[in-house]
């Protein structure tokens, strides 16, 4: 890398934190998730845009070939699996384990219609999204179920929080549907990853499916052994937050380093690390939250601004395939949440409620479809089809669920006011 | 509902304790004799194994010894397996609460195949008390330390303690609400300022402590001092290591919500971190309200 490389990818990585923050910052005020705005950067600094009248530009510093392309892509590829640590810490299996009857069974239908409809599709119906039969079509099938299926916790739980539903029955079976839906998701995807690696081997789906359950049920027990002996160590012996940052994100690489030895994508390697971590009883708020911000604010952005580097989202932009990808995220999510809703108990609001609040894909989505975008097991335009899907869900989310909700939450509101009043009145008389 | 169904989880009517041949069987016939006393209760002692004359002779004696010749009370001697047969007879004599010895600690391999008394504790129907150090000598004032989580439950292992206190002449009782904030730090995530999730932790806050103060108005303390303590934290390992710092004398729970197999003890549930480290004794209050 020379002089000039440097400074273009000084000059890069600057404008794209500063871009990304300050759309992020805006759509949040709109009341969309930040990876909205750091999408939108991404798209007016790429090809799609900037790059459209200022070639020179798209050349050398916003780039994904030459030495600046190389090390862009080292950073964003780091930052996939930083993510991928902090969506595992999201997963707590204890609150998967506890769930009751209506959450498993929301969870497990909610899981398997989606992907079913997704594999369907995927299967049969490939020529709509614009792919070609000659592809890999078994992954590419069950890319598109897991696709259908995942979900984006941090948008699920800060839409619930700001409706008030975070500790309400609805708002557990939603977070603990979410959870389950991307611990089985991030597994399927990886097998899918660890397909395209074996292409042309016949036991590669049963070498990678083997290998991938091996490395889960060893890290979360005897590797979940080893950190929670680790991390009290690192707390007595290391300087705080550093030495956990250190400790934690250290523990990442080598699992991510691990699994892509083995076969299976690196990203699978730190999610189970960060499941085996959230698990943790010496993981706090607060440094759940180092960790968090340490990601979430500074590579998050560099990836998914990047991502409008790899893609011209304009001349990839298929109306055709925008329309069947979204309609089937959400008919698929909807009718899964609403038959494992009812058929867990709820009525048929609650569960529509329930769909739409597991309906959000956010940044989970997206990163998904960058990986199989890299790994072409997707086109551009399907890709943009699945950008756009995550970003809609995500939008939709929260005013679908005010409006399913709001009408119960005012009869509780009004009957817990009530029964407060009563008390008070008790409370008069008998002083009185 | 059936009348068992229909029960509170006190007052303590019929008391079952599971007694085997151990160096504690004596400090636990002394523990029984004070439950008895203190709550007035039935006892039902229950050993499983094989009848033996020699042992059967000593055991009255212990019971004589230690004044537990009510008239009411029975010492069951069954065979088969310890746990099967204890859950039975506390089934079929319609037992309030199962009294049964613990080590603070098992072997890692112990812990998951599970030891009678902590397999007890995640099977009954029922309230089950385990105690880690029975002793002959009389313990002094009871220094309680109860779950106040969120949970339809609590209010019952809450009116418990109270019970418990009142009978056995403690002065307080302190109420941990552990605050599971991972949650918190999830909706961090998306990218929420410091006073955004400051309001929203509080507004959680204030909830959960509007829900317990609702509880307490309800329950009738008398002279009882209740103090109320928020920790962070994992649920259950929070309130486990608050009591074993406190020197707690005794630590309730709410019961599980459903039969707690081995996953529960790979994927820990609340109750597991502290049957896994007792940290003194311990109850898990069976509400059988909810059921």
């Amino acid at each position: 890398m020379n002089h000039n490389d440097l400074i273009n990818l000084l000059l890069c990585i600057g404008i794209m934190l500063l871009t990304g923050r300050l759309f992020g910052e805006f759509f949040r005020k709109l009341k969309m998730p930040l990876v909205v705005g750091e999408l939108v950067a991404g798209i007016l600094l790429g090809p799609s845009l900037l790059g459209r009248y200022f070639p020179i530009l798209d050349e050398i510093v916003f780039t994904t070939k030459g030495n600046v392309g190389l090390v862009l892509n080292g950073i964003t590829t780091i930052s996939v699996v930083m993510l991928l640590f902090v969506a595992g810490m999201e997963v707590e299996l204890s609150v998967i384990r506890q769930q009751g009857k209506t959450a498993f069974k929301t969870s497990l239908i909610g899981l398997i219609i989606p992907l079913v409809l997704g594999f369907f599709v995927g299967k049969y119906f490939y020529a709509f999204l614009g792919e070609s039969a000659t592809q890999n079509n078994l992954a590419f099938s069950l890319f598109m179920g897991t696709a259908m299926a995942i979900s984006a916790l941090p948008v699920i739980a800060r839409t619930l929080m700001d409706l008030n539903l975070f500790k309400t029955k609805i708002g557990m079976i939603i977070i603990t549907a979410a959870m389950f839906d991307d611990l089985i998701g991030w597994i399927l995807f990886s097998v899918v990853l660890g397909m395209i690696n074996h292409a042309g081997n016949p036991y590669g789906f049963v070498y990678t499916l083997a290998y991938t359950l091996l490395y889960a049920i060893l890290m979360l027990s005897l590797g979940r052994v080893v950190i929670n002996k680790s991390l009290p160590w690192a707390k007595r012996n290391l300087s705080w937050p550093g030495g956990i940052l250190a400790v934690s994100l250290g523990f990442a690489f080598l699992g991510a380093a691990f699994t892509e030895k083995i076969g299976i994508h690196a990203i699978f390697g730190a999610f189970i690390v960060g499941i085996a971590f959230g698990d943790s009883v010496h993981i706090n708020e607060k440094t759940r939250d180092i960790i968090q911000q340490f990601v979430n604010n500074i590579f998050a952005p560099l990836f998914f601004v990047s991502i409008g580097f790899k893609v011209n989202f304009i001349q990839n932009f298929d109306i055709q395939i925008v329309t069947i990808v979204l309609a089937l995220a959400i008919i698929s999510k909807l009718l899964g949440a609403i038959l494992g809703g009812l058929w867990g108990g709820l009525s048929m609001k609650e569960s529509i409620a329930v769909g739409f609040g597991m309906n959000a894909r956010g940044a989970m989505a997206i990163l998904l479809g960058t990986l199989a975008l890299e790994a072409k097991l997707i086109s551009p335009q399907l890709f943009v089809g699945l950008v756009v899907m995550a970003v809609v869900t995500s939008i939709m989310a929260g005013p679908m669920l005010q409006y399913l909700i709001t009408g119960e939450m005012k009869v509780g509101v009004k009957l817990g006011e009530i029964i407060k009043i009563s008390d008070r009145e008790k409370e008069t008389e008998s002083k009185d | 509902m059936t009348q068992v169904e229909r029960k509170l989880p006190f007052p303590f009517k019929k008391i079952a304790v599971a007694i085997a041949f151990s160096p504690r069987l004596e400090a636990i016939l002394a523990e029984s004799k004070r439950l008895q006393d203190i709550f007035n209760s039935q006892m039902i002692f229950i050993h499983v194994g094989e009848k033996n004359l020699q042992q059967e002779q000593y055991l009255k004696h212990l019971i004589h010894r230690f004044g537990l010749e009510h008239s009411g009370n029975l010492l069951l001697w069954e065979e088969g397996d310890p746990v099967e047969i204890i859950l039975e007879k506390c089934k079929e004599h319609d037992i309030d609460l199962i009294v049964a010895g613990a080590m603070e600690k098992e072997s890692l391999l112990k812990y998951f195949i599970g030891s009678i008394a902590r397999k007890i504790c995640r099977r009954a129907k029922c309230s089950v008390l385990m105690l880690r150090e029975p002793s002959i000598l009389s313990k002094k004032v009871l220094k309680i330390v109860v779950e106040g989580s969120d949970h339809p439950k609590t209010v019952h292992t809450i009116e418990t303690a109270l019970y418990i206190a009142k009978m056995a002449g403690s002065l307080d009782i302190n109420i941990v609400q552990e605050s599971d904030v991972s949650k918190m730090a999830l909706i961090r995530s998306e990218n929420l300022g410091d006073t955004e999730t400051e309001k929203q932790r509080e507004k959680v806050f204030k909830e959960e402590n509007e829900k317990l103060e609702d509880i307490l108005k309800c329950t009738d303390c008398g002279n009882i001092k209740v103090n109320i303590e928020r920790m962070d934290g994992k649920p259950g390992y929070v309130i486990s290591s608050y009591a074993r710092e406190q020197k707690a004398d005794l630590l309730m729970l709410n019961s599980p919500d459903t039969k707690l197999n081995f996953l529960d003890r790979v994927f820990p549930h609340d109750i597991e971190y502290a049957l896994a480290n007792l940290p003194c004794d311990l109850m898990i209050v069976h509400s059988r309200v909810e059921e």
